[in-house]
Formats: structure tokens, sequence, C-alpha cells
């Protein structure tokens, strides 16, 4: 048992240390990640935070007229379950700490979508004393959606641009 | 009562509110001395029945140098809104609390409190209500406010 302990794992051929993330780093360069990315994009689940008056067609999209299950998407309660991060309002300097906890909550891989004027560059809150500006400075934004507020069908079609984003690993959800 | 007779009610027990104008049959505003506020106000309450404050608020005027409290008084009885001003002075604004006589002023105060910077003399607990702790201070809401245009948003276009 002594020997055993003392092999230093460097000096066995074909073994890899898994405190790296050399085998990510491998299996990022092979099909797998492409099947990986199939997963991905069918299963966006995203967080239920309404933040502004664009959430209420966050809300909305999330009901059973749209039902956008047949895209993978699917409205969660925890950010613990949750894949994508929609960023729909305003962001005030006192809420700021609150969001940012929230996306520490959420398990990787996860993205952000930028939903209404609001949080793409603060609309009717420009140049506001307590209102945070370029949010995509601090989260790795992946997708705007434009719109005072947009419809349903317009964050639809963000999912969808976000899907083909994970598709061809143009996302901002993992370094490739 | 209607307006002018509220407006009698008033003016018999205070005779140095001002009525400035009498706006329509159901809005009136006068002017109050600011050490005055709360005994007004008690009075309004229990005798001529004005149980409830709409709301409060500041509004600025730099170039007089005040700052006017604003209350706005309504009644479950007489078919009248009272609008009631009280002139602080800009440099060191400081007023009774009227959370005394109407409760539902705490939140009111605490706000007009940290966007003004209007002092509120034995409120039962004068913190930040809205903004962050950075802000505090500042009194955003003041019109010569340093930091209200904020330019530090990238132009996208």
């Amino acid at each position: 048992m002594d020997e055993v302990e003392q092999v230093e794992y460097e000096q066995v051929p074909g073994t890899m240390l898994t405190d790296s993330n050399a085998i990510c780093d491998f299996l990022k360069k092979t099909k797998v990640q492409d099947v990986l990315n199939w997963g991905r994009k069918n299963s966006l689940w995203f967080m239920v935070n309404a933040m502004g008056c664009c959430g209420v067609e966050l809300l909305a999209t999330g009901m059973a007229h749209y039902d956008t299950d047949r895209f993978g998407i699917i409205p969660r309660n925890s950010p613990r379950h949750a894949d994508v991060m929609i960023i729909s309002g305003y962001v005030t300097k006192k809420y700021l700490p609150a969001l940012q906890t929230v996306w520490d909550q959420m398990p990787s891989p996860k993205w952000v979508i930028c939903f209404g004027d609001c949080a793409i560059s603060g609309g009717p809150f420009y140049e506001s004393y307590s209102t945070h500006q370029n949010i995509d400075e601090i989260f790795p934004v992946d997708v705007f959606v434009p719109g005072c507020p947009p419809r349903c069908e317009a964050l639809i079609q963000g999912f969808v641009e976000l899907q083909k984003k994970i598709i061809a690993k143009k996302d901002k959800g993992t370094e490739y | 009562m209607d307006s002018k007779s509220v407006m009698n009610a008033i003016t018999s027990k205070f005779p140095d509110i001002h009525f400035v104008f009498r706006e329509s049959d159901i809005r009136i505003t006068g002017r109050v001395r600011a050490a005055k506020v709360v005994e007004v106000c008690q009075y309004l309450k229990e005798e001529v029945e004005f149980g409830h404050l709409c709301c409060e608020f500041g509004v600025d005027y730099p170039e007089r140098n005040e700052i006017e409290v604003v209350y706005v008084i309504g009644s479950y009885e007489h078919p009248v809104i009272l609008t009631m001003k009280a002139i602080l002075p800009r440099d060191n604004p400081e007023i009774e609390s009227v959370v005394p006589v109407y409760w539902n002023a705490n939140w009111y105060e605490r706000e007009t409190h940290e966007l003004f910077g209007v002092q509120y003399l034995n409120h039962p607990d004068l913190r930040p209500l809205v903004l962050t702790e950075e802000l505090y201070g500042e009194w955003p809401l003041r019109k010569d406010y340093e930091g209200f245009p904020n330019k530090t948003a990238r132009n996208l276009v």
C-alpha cells in the first residue's frame, strides 16, 4: 500500500489529473461537444425574474398560449434549476447586488438575454442617477431583444437566436 | 361641508394660515408655518374629520432658496381635498414629523428625507428607504444635484 501512495500520477502514462480542465478542453475539440450543445440548446430553462414592465411579457411567454415547451423553453422558479437569466428591465444600483447573487446561484452552463430597451441602453431611465448602465459589461450577454416592451414572439425569436449561437459554438456561456 | 366652510373652519382656529387660492369646489390650497404643522394636522384629523393623508412630498426652489413640504390631506366625510404647504429654508430644512397624527406618513417622510434632505424631527425611524448607502447625503432630487445627468452610458448607435 505504501508503494501505491507514493506513485506520482504524472509519471503514469495515459492519465490526466481531474482537477484540471484538460478533459473538458479535449472534449470541446471533438464531436462530443456538438452532442452536448444539441442537448443544451433544446433545454433552455429560463428563470422567472420579472424586473420591470417587460417582466409581464416574460411571464406571458411562459404561459400555455405560446407553448414554449415545444422548444424546451420552460420557466423555472429557482435560479438553481435555470439555464437562462433574462434581464427584463432597468437595473437600479440597489438591485444589482441581488441580481449578481442570483447569477452566481445559477449552475453553468448559463446564458443571459437582455430583454427590452431598459436593460439594453437604459430606455427612459437613461442618464438617471439611480440606474446602472452598460449591463453588458457586467454580465456576458448573448442576445439583445429590443422593444418597449418586446412582444412574446420577439422573446421566442431571441431564444431561437441563442439556440443558433449555441449550435455554432459562438455563445458566451462556454469558453471554446 | 364644502370647501368654503372647511376654509372658514380652519381659518377661525388658525388665523395665520393663508389660503392663497381655491382651485375649485373640491380642492383648496393653503400655506402653513412649519412650526405649526403637527398642531394643524391634529386639528384637521380630530375636529374637521380629515382622516386620510393622501401623500407628502417635497419641492425644491433653488432661486427662492426654499424647500416646500407639501401635505395632501383628504377626507371621507367632506368632498374636499386640502393641500397644505410648509416652506423651509434650503440650507437647513427641519420640520416636525406628522407620524404621531398620520401613521402612514412614515415612509413618505423617509423618502422625502433621502431625496430632498428634509430633516424630520421626532421621526420614529428615519432610515434611507429606496436609495443605496453610497447615494445617501447627495439628495438627488434637489435641482442642483451634480450627478443627475449621468452620462456614463455608451452610445450604442
